[in-house]
């Protein structure tokens, strides 16, 4: 081959552009974003907790500042911090179910089932963690 | 609207690329294949493009319509709404030109898991090989596959890195190793375990999606991955 | 043909046997870490445990156990998942066995700082 051929070869990029291509896609490349939001959180989470080695003012000051101000739009972040655990979490269990063999043939019907389920779970979750909010 | 309005995505020889837009009457065409010969016969004939059989059969007329991977033939116009048709050449291949992509590296991945019927005898028989219906439907569906490259170019993973053996002759080697005749089985499964073979899938699933025949090629590489379990502790513990 | 070699046959091949794995791993996250929000946000009713209540929840050998599995099998997902995605960018042979061993390091180094870390927070007076 010579040179003048142009290798069409989208690349990593390439996940992005999930638009048209379908939901199958889209369900692909969200996996992998989420994956890598929740690495991130796993050692930010790791990082506060190394704080209690501090002792209790240092720790209850930082998960103070975060929950209940000043800096507390962190809660935001919060929200779509657990948005993607669980849309990672139900599409997880159907690629797990995959693995196994399990539904390769509704793929589109588990993916909708698993990922309303979740979100049911989401907004329950949320709705308690967040009852603090009204009370203090 | 009676015209629908073409755009093509074309790439000349130097490999320049730019879009063309071609006004086509609807009542001339009824798919998008017949849409291309309207426009090489009529409008404009440097337009390349591949076909052959014109119904489903080959695999030639593989391409990005509206921005997911059809067979040009059968991509039915009167089922499509809408006057705008968006034509790309088929993704993750080198272009040739305007529509015409290379084909030879699918076809190198392809015969890389051996697709053939592997026997240990000398294949001398006084009788045919029997099957019972079964067996047959146990690699039937796979044994469907025209080749076109349509989930080659749907595969997110095979976009990203184009060693990477692929959905078609993933399900090349299952259609094989499924099939009750062959006795190949071990050597297809060492290629297809290795670092550019079934563990790479994802189960994305846009091969299943995409694919004009019915093949489900995510189906066949979670059959070769259950199959590539013994093989792979065999190895760990030393065996052979 | 040129294909052959690229083809060919690994040595040690790990492939499925890892991605079985990480689908294992995965369905046992879901319920370490639906136990772990249930127990840190919801239980009882503070939107995060202050100091004295992570000691005494880790004070429970039971509930220590639970945190070290769980940290080692989530750093193990995380880690494998994001080995699988940067191995899907075409880094060729050379560069997935420098990921792999990466991978290890970091594996080993932040699992075992968990583990020293939640007991010793364990060990830590109220």
């Amino acid at each position: 081959m010579d040179e003048s051929v142009r290798n069409l070869n989208e690349g990593v990029m390439g996940w992005a552009k999930f638009y048209r291509k379908g939901w199958n896609y889209f369900a692909f490349a969200m996996h992998r974003f989420s994956g890598l939001v929740i690495v991130f959180y796993l050692y930010l989470h790791l990082f506060v907790l190394s704080h209690l080695l501090s002792g209790p003012v240092t720790y209850n000051e930082l998960v103070k500042t975060v929950t209940f101000g000043p800096f507390d739009s962190f809660l935001v972040l919060d929200v779509l911090l657990a948005l993607v655990i669980f849309y990672h979490g139900a599409n997880g269990t159907r690629l797990a179910l995959n693995e196994f063999g399990i539904g390769l043939q509704k793929n589109k019907a588990m993916f909708i089932v698993f990922e309303a389920i979740a979100m049911v779970i989401l907004g329950v979750f949320l709705y308690y963690a967040y009852m603090f909010i009204g009370a203090s | 609207m009676d015209e629908y309005t073409v755009e093509i995505k074309r790439t000349d020889v130097d490999g320049k690329t730019r879009m063309q837009t071609f006004k086509v009457p609807k009542d001339k065409v009824s798919t998008v294949l017949e849409t291309l010969l309207y426009i090489k016969g009529y409008l404009d004939q440097t337009l390349t493009f591949r076909y052959s059989c014109g119904m489903e059969i080959c695999g030639s007329c593989g391409m990005e319509i509206n921005g997911k991977p059809h067979m040009a033939c059968s991509f039915v116009l009167d089922n499509f709404k809408g006057d705008k048709i968006l034509i790309e050449p088929l993704k993750h291949f080198k272009i040739l030109r305007d529509l015409a992509v290379d084909i030879d590296p699918f076809f190198d991945k392809y015969k890389a898991v051996k697709p053939y019927v592997i026997r240990n005898d000398d294949g001398n028989y006084q009788k045919e090989l029997l099957q019972t219906p079964k067996q047959f439907d146990e690699y039937i569906d796979y044994s469907m596959c025209i080749k076109c490259g349509l989930c080659m170019a749907a595969c997110p993973i095979e976009g990203s890195d184009e060693n990477y053996l692929g959905p078609a002759p993933l399900t090349a080697a299952w259609r094989f190793i499924a099939d009750n005749r062959d006795q190949g089985k071990k050597m297809r499964l060492e290629i297809v375990s290795g670092a550019e073979g079934a563990s790479r899938c994802h189960f994305a699933g846009e091969c299943t999606e995409v694919c004009p025949k019915g093949v489900n090629p995510s189906f066949a590489i979670q059959k070769l991955r259950s199959s590539m379990i013994g093989l792979e502790f065999q190895k760990l513990f030393g065996g052979k | 043909m040129e294909n052959e070699n690229k083809y060919g046959i690994t040595k040690r091949p790990m492939g499925s046997i890892s991605r079985m794995f990480q689908a294992g791993s995965g369905l046992f996250l879901i319920f370490f870490l639906g136990v772990h929000l249930y127990v840190a946000h919801i239980d009882f009713g503070h939107p995060v445990q202050f100091f004295n209540q992570v000691i005494q929840n880790l004070r429970n050998p039971w509930w220590l156990l639970f945190f070290i599995v769980f940290v080692w099998i989530i750093t193990y997902h995380a880690l494998n998942g994001v080995g699988n995605i940067v191995k899907d960018t075409n880094i060729g042979e050379k560069g997935r066995s420098y990921l792999n061993i990466a991978l290890i390091v970091i594996y080993f180094a932040t699992s075992i700082y968990g583990t020293i870390l939640s007991i010793v927070v364990a060990g830590m007076a109220i």
